[in-house]
């Protein structure tokens, strides 16, 4: 029997055909500003945009410090027009707040904007919170990042990295944020999520409680159009929308954008979105960055880019959750398809394995069913890769590593 | 055995895998229970386990991390982190971007330091950190037990880059020396460099080295760096360049062979040429000792 192959020609077809004309937006109402600035005896043009109900008027790149310690690369960034820094109370142990705290020191407070995040200890596998993830926690915690950055407030605080509804509604947290507030030492509160975003975005509009939300959103992502959807949800009640691994691309190392520029660009086309943070390492990535704000505008060769760079992956599972609900044995997909791409794409069966084994599967897996009445949204045969996959369970880990 | 029902492609994929494989067990500690399965993250889903952290950990040629959790009947835990990079250089360069110079430091490894809650240590290739919660007033006890043997399990422990003993000691502040593994003081062309941070008659600045392969390669980075401060030359030689960076002010370096030595953040014109000679120094000794 002949299996029907799909030719990489019908593929590309077939994903742009997917995307149909929603990969690139029709021209909106930016509701921005433009103004011309002048640093070091040159005229830049930035382009602002309004961070939801917080009022805060941001250009629309502004600076993820987490790659750098060098003070004088911050120091040329806020030169430049960039407002809002962006850090973790983990980055670098700690160490790259207190960089933060250098360069700010002796400038105007309401020069710059400050957003660092928050981390409890979270089940890796689950994503929700553990022992140890209580509101004196937090509350410390933020106290720490304060006296690194040596300032009494941060503009923004954010619980860092959520992957789950359930984590957005925890009480502690939701606790320490309204004391936080109450004593002034955060002006604004939000979350950061780079996994399940869809679900975590919806759950942070539905809590009413926050102000900012800090997300994963790239023409990468094949569930761009849930993340854009629940962004545009969320912004219509005036969340305040920052957009991050805009030139990276989800889960994967640098540089696997090709043409940053364009990058960036897919992403402020979004009305939605308010700001991106970037990740400046070198002087010549904060001129290279900011010069997209000359015009905002996609070109076609841009367009033709990134059609091409989208269409190219995909060749495993995105994460895009619509499987869930839909297996009568309630398997984890996502988890087993992650398995098959570390089996096969990274070639690492040690890491398949631990994943396979922490799943909890049924002795028996995919043997029951007769058809399987999982839909993949990119089209996998998941039946047949779970099988495939399924068997690392019995493998002895002896024989792995 | 069901084993047997392995195709040969997997066969083949988990012998090539157990090559690769390294042999390394979390210890087993009195008292303590292993809770859970052993993790693995590796580089596309270290997101995973640090979120945008990772990116750092990135260019310090990440390979893989191993995560193990234990707990003790007193709902205590402590949790080990074992990242694997590609060298011991990129692990000491990872080490060194987290290190807390006013940390207490242990002798576990290479070096470990400890603080309220972790402890982080160098050795060979892996950067490990344990974490601990509720352990109470033992903490320190706790985490040091489990970070001596982690660090026996790993192997050979190594040692510091040799170039480090070349900075001059006066001065120098403990535990402030790094590896840049990228975008060297913020200019690509630099590559990686080596910096440490200096505190004198209440001056503080920082020196710094690069060490290239070759005399031609230095040669390279001196001509781009004129060339992108607007302060071409005619000729670019071995020697000594005063400039004025637009982004780090006054800097003095020295280019010899395949090192080039300077001295940032500081206008004392006498300090700067003393620093310099004694790096001199110290570079002809590593030479020697090498």
């Amino acid at each position: 029997m002949h299996k029907k192959l799909i030719g990489r020609r019908d593929f590309m077809k077939s994903s742009l055909a997917g995307f149909g004309g929603l990969f690139f937006l029709p021209p909106l109402d930016m509701k921005q500003e433009v103004r011309v600035v002048e640093t070091k005896g040159k005229e830049k043009k930035l382009v602002y945009r309004t961070l939801g109900k917080t009022g805060l008027k941001l250009p629309v790149i502004n600076m993820g410090v987490m790659l750098t310690d060098n003070p004088n690369i911050i120091r040329t960034a806020l030169n430049s027009g960039i407002l809002l820094l962006d850090t973790a109370h983990g980055y670098m142990q700690g160490r790259n707040e207190e960089t933060i705290g250098g360069v700010i020191k002796g400038r105007p407070r309401d020069s710059y904007y400050i957003a660092t995040k928050i981390n409890l200890p979270q089940n890796r596998t689950t994503g929700l919170y553990r022992e140890g993830a209580t509101i004196e926690e937090f509350l410390k915690r933020l106290d720490v990042s304060l006296k690194r950055l040596g300032i009494d407030y941060v503009d923004i605080l954010y619980q860092h990295g959520v992957s789950r509804k359930e984590s957005v509604m925890y009480e502690p947290i939701l606790k320490a944020f309204e004391q936080a507030k109450k004593d002034g030492k955060i002006r604004f509160s939000g979350v950061s999520t780079h996994s399940n975003e869809p679900e975590v975005i919806d759950a942070v509009t539905d809590s009413k409680v926050h102000d900012v939300i800090l997300t994963s959103y790239t023409f990468k992502q094949k569930h761009y159009q849930e993340v854009r959807k629940a962004i545009a949800r969320a912004s219509q009640t005036g969340i305040g929308i920052v957009g991050m691994k805009a030139v990276r691309g989800i889960s994967q190392q640098p540089p696997t954008v090709k043409n940053i520029p364009a990058s960036f660009k897919w992403i402020l086309q979004d009305p939605n979105v308010h700001t991106v943070i970037a990740g400046f390492t070198a002087f010549e990535h904060i001129e290279t960055d900011l010069s997209i704000m000359k015009d905002l505008s996609l070109t076609e060769p841009e367009k033709l880019e990134l059609q091409k760079e989208a269409s190219l992956p995909g060749l495993y599972c995105q994460g895009c959750r619509q499987c869930l609900g839909q297996c009568l044995e309630k398997l984890p997909i996502p988890d087993l398809m992650r398995a098959y791409m570390y089996t096969y794409d990274y070639r690492s069966l040690a890491h398949a394995r631990d994943l396979i084994v922490s799943l909890n599967l049924p002795s028996r897996v995919c043997e029951e069913c007769s058809s399987c009445p999982v839909k993949c949204s990119i089209g996998f045969n998941v039946l047949k890769k779970i099988r495939d996959v399924a068997r690392l369970k019995d493998v002895p880990s002896e024989f792995i590593a | 055995m069901k084993t047997i029902y392995l195709g040969v492609g997997m066969f083949i994929f988990l012998m090539g895998t157990a090559l690769e494989a390294k042999d390394f067990a979390f210890p087993e500690i009195t008292g303590w229970k292993e809770s859970g399965e052993i993790q693995t993250f590796i580089p596309k889903n270290l997101y995973e386990y640090i979120n945008g952290a990772a990116d750092l950990y990135f260019s310090y040629d990440f390979q893989e991390l191993k995560v193990a959790e234990y707990q003790n009947e007193k709902k205590g835990s402590v949790t080990v982190d074992v990242y694997r990079h590609k060298t011991p250089l990129h692990a000491f360069g990872i080490y060194s971007q987290e290190r807390l110079p006013e940390a207490t430091f242990l002798d576990i490894g290479i070096q470990g330091y400890y603080e309220q809650g972790f402890l982080n240590f160098l050795t060979g290739p892996y950067y490990v950190k344990i974490s601990t919660v509720n352990t109470g007033p033992e903490d320190r006890e706790v985490v040091v037990a489990f970070a001596k043997k982690v660090a026996q399990n790993l192997g050979e422990k190594g040692s510091f880059p040799s170039i480090l003993s070349s900075f001059p000691a006066e001065g120098k502040k403990g535990n402030s020396e790094m590896f840049i593994s990228k975008n060297f003081l913020g200019y690509a062309f630099f590559h990686s460099g080596f910096t440490a941070d200096y505190e004198l008659q209440g001056k503080k600045f920082k020196l710094f080295v690069i060490e290239r392969v070759n005399r031609d390669e230095c040669k390279a980075i001196i001509e781009k760096y004129l060339q992108t401060i607007k302060s071409p030359r005619k000729d670019t030689t071995e020697g000594r360049y005063t400039l004025s960076d637009p982004h780090h002010g006054e800097v003095d370096l020295h280019w010899k062979g395949v090192y080039i030595w300077g001295i940032i953040n500081i206008n004392d014109v006498d300090l700067r040429s003393k620093y310099l000679k004694l790096f001199e120094e110290g570079l002809k000794k590593k030479v020697l000792s090498d």
